[in-house]
């Protein structure tokens, strides 16, 4: 399902100035979709600002989100990887990002298992971490997803 | 035979367990509003025409408080509990309804009807879950709870009316015929529950201050005025939750002993029989053997004490009969704290401390494990009740839902079952939740909404040495 979900919304990028820009560059696919409007880029973003870089996941993993108050049209993922890590609060490097667009608290739910049996597997990520397009990182989940 | 004995054996652990989840239930439905019942207390117990400095104006929050605001309370917290805030709302709003339906503070309704609130809007939610076209959420969420709410409330209105009423005349009925046996202490078996149900304006100035007025003009005093206001049975059940309650109901029942013995107002220890209603047999028990002793020693008041303190009781009794009066008041006293006492020995939930210490002991003597049981003892825990585990976060959607998922296939992977693990936004964690797993930066939040759970903090929802532990942990069990 992930896989599925993430065909179309990846984006590979050298560097990016900010970790703001971050955000925004890798939920830019979703924005164009029409899955989210910009004022959830904004919330996102916001949402570090206000609770801390809790969506710093694991060590170079974000998952930048945000509550729904009308900013999620439709569920959604998307992805950017980062040759050069950039900064988040609390000096947190993150390489790989995840967007999470969820409706609600349940809707994304096998997404989210996916995600997880990814993020997990310490192998898959290795490779990873050396993918460099689209195809490469699609197949890697596809390996994992049930 | 042999798969009879079986059945029984595998069931009755379940019900038990059932049952203790239900009294866990109750319990923290009261104790996060105990609180505002001692506000209430202080203001009664200072305020009405017969408190301590009597002050009219600020005596007109007394009903107000007792008749919305503490009923409203504890269905709010009972909606929440179910359904998180919405329940909330749900139980409010039904709550609303049986409060002005009714005449007297409808505690026992609001407790029903603020759960019963909360399960409906949670399996309305359910049932339209994935269903609602995308950007129409909000408005289906606000219209669901005000129509489901609006017929609550209609209902709840129509339905109690009638309950109070059919309530009204048997406690009274039966008490008339109760009198007539002429053997009072059965009086209890009526008075104390019809006391925490907050009948007991009805039975004190409906029933027993006329019967009492009557035998005073014949013989100078009256047992009458005191079978139902000895403070004596609710001294004593606060007296046993003050040293074998759980935590906070520890903590809380001295002040409320004060309000109760002190400031007469009786509501106070209603909370805490609420809380574990079986206790209401340590109530009947020590009214019964209060009135006993009364009528051993033939004594009386010489009109109703109103509010019931002992210093009521004792401005009132008239001359020669204070070695019975204060011998009642005593006897009611030890016989309803010996009671509770054995009553909160007995039905300790295992996610007590004592609990957890008289576990730990036992496991003591079985030597060979004796090490590990030690180092538990040395950091020991707020729960050792671990099948429930709620990551939360902000949203309740992105990161404590990638935590609990990622959790949950850990634990898979362990072959470890029976443990339920769920993602929550911090403030609709619900209250059974034996651990909290919240990422630092949110630990204060978690912490300030749920300051009596344990709660575990990660900086890698993936991977973390916080959580490593804790599967540990689960894993020994």
């Amino acid at each position: 399902m992930l896989s599925s979900y993430l065909q179309g919304n990846t984006t590979f990028l050298e560097r990016v100035s900010s970790w703001e820009e971050s955000i925004q560059a890798a939920a830019q696919p979703l924005l164009e979709k029409g899955f989210i409007t910009a004022q959830y880029i904004e919330e996102m973003i916001q949402n570090v600002n206000t609770n801390g870089p809790y969506i710093v996941i694991a060590p170079g993993i974000a998952m930048p989100h945000a509550r729904n108050e009308g900013g999620v049209i439709k569920t959604g993922i998307s992805f950017l990887k980062l040759q050069h890590p950039v900064v988040y609060p609390d000096h947190k490097e993150v390489n790989i990002l995840f967007v999470l667009a969820a409706v609600d608290s349940s809707e994304h739910l096998e997404l989210i298992s996916d995600l997880s049996s990814l993020l997990i597997d310490e192998e898959i990520m290795d490779k990873l971490h050396h993918a460099l397009q689209e195809q490469e990182l699609i197949q890697l989940i596809q390996q994992v997803e049930e | 035979m042999a798969n009879v004995t079986n059945v029984a054996h595998a069931k009755s652990p379940s019900t038990r367990a059932r049952i203790q989840a239900f009294g866990g239930f109750l319990t923290n439905m009261v104790l996060p509003n105990i609180g505002a019942f001692i506000a209430w207390g202080i203001l009664t117990a200072l305020f009405i025409p017969t408190g301590w400095i009597p002050n009219e104006n600020l005596a007109k929050i007394v009903s107000p408080a007792i008749t919305y605001l503490l009923p409203l309370l504890l269905a709010i917290t009972g909606g929440r509990m179910v359904a998180g805030q919405r329940g909330a709302v749900m139980g409010a709003i039904g709550a609303i309804g049986l409060i002005v339906g009714s005449e007297i503070p409808m505690f026992l309704g609001a407790m029903i009807i603020g759960p019963l609130g909360g399960w409906v809007i949670k399996k309305f939610d359910k049932m339209l879950e994935n269903k609602v076209p995308a950007g129409f959420e909000m408005i289906v969420n606000n219209f669901s709870i005000g129509i489901l709410g609006f017929f609550l409330m209609v209902f709840s209105f129509y339905f109690i009316g009638p309950v109070i009423e059919s309530a009204n005349n048997f406690v009274t009925s039966a008490i008339r015929a109760l009198v007539d046996t002429g053997f009072l202490p059965l009086l209890s078996l009526i008075n104390e529950p019809a006391k925490v149900l907050f009948l007991n304006n009805v039975i004190d100035q409906g029933i027993y201050y006329p019967l009492g007025m009557q035998e005073t003009l014949n013989a100078g005093k009256s047992i009458y005025f005191m079978v139902a206001s000895n403070p004596g049975p609710g001294l004593g059940l606060l007296l046993a939750y003050t040293l074998f309650g759980n935590k906070i109901a520890r903590r809380t029942a001295p002040g409320a002993i004060i309000i109760h013995f002190f400031g007469g107002i009786h509501e106070l220890y209603f909370p805490y029989v609420l809380m574990k209603p079986v206790t209401i047999l340590a109530m009947i028990a020590g009214g019964m053997s209060g009135i006993t002793i009364f009528r051993l020693f033939d004594v009386g008041l010489v009109a109703g004490p109103s509010p019931g303190s002992i210093f009521a009781y004792l401005a009132l009794t008239p001359k020669g009969n204070f070695i019975g009066i204060i011998l009642g008041v005593a006897v009611a006293t030890a016989v309803s704290f010996i009671v509770t006492s054995i009553i909160l020995k007995l039905s300790k939930q295992p996610d007590n401390e004592e609990e957890f210490t008289a576990s730990v002991e036992k496991a003591q003597t079985m030597k060979a494990e004796g090490k590990q049981v030690m180092q538990a003892s040395i950091h020991p825990l707020h729960s050792d009740k671990l099948a429930k585990v709620s990551f939360a976060c902000d949203a309740g959607a992105g990161s404590s839902a990638l935590g609990a998922t990622t959790f949950r296939k850990r634990l898979q992977k362990k072959a470890i079952e029976g443990i339920e693990v769920k993602h929550f936004r911090i403030e609709d964690v619900p209250k059974d939740t034996d651990v909290i797993v919240v990422h630092k930066d949110l630990s204060d939040r978690a912490r300030l909404a749920h300051p009596d759970k344990r709660v575990i903090t990660i900086e890698n929802y993936l991977d973390d040495p916080n959580l490593a532990q804790l599967l540990n942990e689960i894993e020994k069990r």
